[in-house]
């Protein structure tokens, strides 16, 4: 029964989640006001991205501690796929469409995502071999093996 | 009846996410398996998506917090950023402009309507980010997020025969292949292989997000 409850509401980490609770209240307020700020400066990026960066430099200049956010925004990050499910669901508005169009749109999505993901985890294996083509590892016989 | 979507999907989440702690097959992903048990759901109990998103909203308004909160991992595996910038920036730039031209030109191949070739161009990175950059390329917001979820799950299906295939040695390059291929339903996959693979795809999920909002408004309007 205990694996039905979603971890976050375990009453044993009950003090966790207030801590939590109160962190992510704080994130969701600088969201908020980044949003504001874009909208009001008219700028030309989210307001999440205008968050992700302003978090990120309070973090690094030491101004805000990482433990003053830490556990809100662990739990969010956690449990993210939740937040992404009432939008999934919103495919239901689309059902003519998605009738009409739907074997075409998961085909664009499907090949693409592959395309993707092909394109970025070759690059990324190609620098990382060209980063790590040492003499020390070009003389090893058995390269392909270490390198795992 | 105010109370149903939160309820619901919260339930559903729980329960699916049980699931699959249970049977670990990629078809059992929670994401997957709650959006087809709320859809038979509210189907088959009469209730209006607009019902339903009336207090399910809640959870998605979550989701601009969620994407702040990546600043967390961003500061604690900053080193992890440096020591690999070049991977990371080369590769999601690619894997950017792929998404984009590739997405542009396999919809309008298929003929699929302008709304909708606009709306899919910015599907790889998070929805709060993907669901503004359509607001300014001129898609429909809430179609891209539908397309962006689509997006995930099929990085997640995909993802790790791609990977064998492939034949990724890096945690990097694992790493940013979900990141970068399926946004955070992929970051959740990476961390089935490890933390520094997760790391990695959280690490490529934000900085694809800066890139690709970069990117998009010039190549969509350059594909015309």
């Amino acid at each position: 029964m205990r694996s039905f409850v979603p971890s976050f509401l375990q009453p044993s980490r009950l003090r966790d989640v207030g801590i939590a609770l109160v962190q992510i209240a704080g994130l969701y307020a600088v969201t908020a006001l980044c949003n504001a700020v874009v909208r009001w400066l008219h700028l030309p990026v989210p307001g999440s991205i205008l968050g992700v960066a302003l978090v990120f430099a309070l973090l690094q200049s030491g101004i805000v501690k990482l433990r003053w956010v830490e556990q809100g925004a662990d739990l969010l990050i956690r449990e993210l796929l939740l937040f992404f499910i009432p939008s999934s669901v919103g495919v239901m508005a689309y059902a003519p469409l998605m009738r009409q169009d739907g074997w075409k749109v998961v085909a664009v999505v499907a090949v693409g995502t592959v395309l993707v993901m092909v394109v970025t985890g070759g690059v990324a294996e190609a620098v990382w071999r060209a980063r790590n083509r040492t003499p020390r590892v070009e003389q090893n016989p058995s390269r392909e093996a270490n390198a795992s | 009846m105010m109370w149903l979507g939160l309820v619901s999907t919260l339930i559903a989440y729980a329960a699916c996410k049980a699931l699959y702690r249970r049977f670990h097959v990629v078809f059992l992903n929670p994401m997957i398996t709650s959006l087809v048990a709320l859809v038979l759901f509210l189907h088959f109990a009469h209730v209006s998506y607009a019902t339903y998103d009336a207090s399910a909203r809640w959870l998605t308004s979550l989701l601009g917090p969620a994407t702040v909160a990546f600043a967390v991992p961003l500061h604690r595996h900053f080193p992890v950023l440096k020591a690999h910038w070049p991977e990371f920036l080369v590769s999601l730039t690619f894997g950017s402009a792929t998404g984009i031209t590739g997405s542009v030109l396999l919809a309008r191949l298929l003929r699929l309507n302008h709304a909708v070739v606009t709306s899919i161009a910015p599907r790889s990175v998070t929805t709060p980010i993907a669901m503004d950059i359509s607001q300014a390329i001129g898609g429909i917001p809430t179609l891209t997020a539908v397309f962006v979820i689509l997006t995930g799950i099929t990085g997640v299906v995909v993802g790790p025969w791609l990977l064998r295939l492939l034949r990724l040695k890096s945690p990097v390059a694992r790493g940013a292949l979900f990141g970068m291929g399926s946004h955070g339903i992929g970051t959740a996959r990476a961390f089935e292989y490890g933390a520094m693979e997760g790391t990695c795809s959280s690490l490529a999920m934000i900085v694809a997000a800066f890139i690709t909002l970069g990117l998009a408004p010039a190549l969509v309007s350059a594909l015309g």
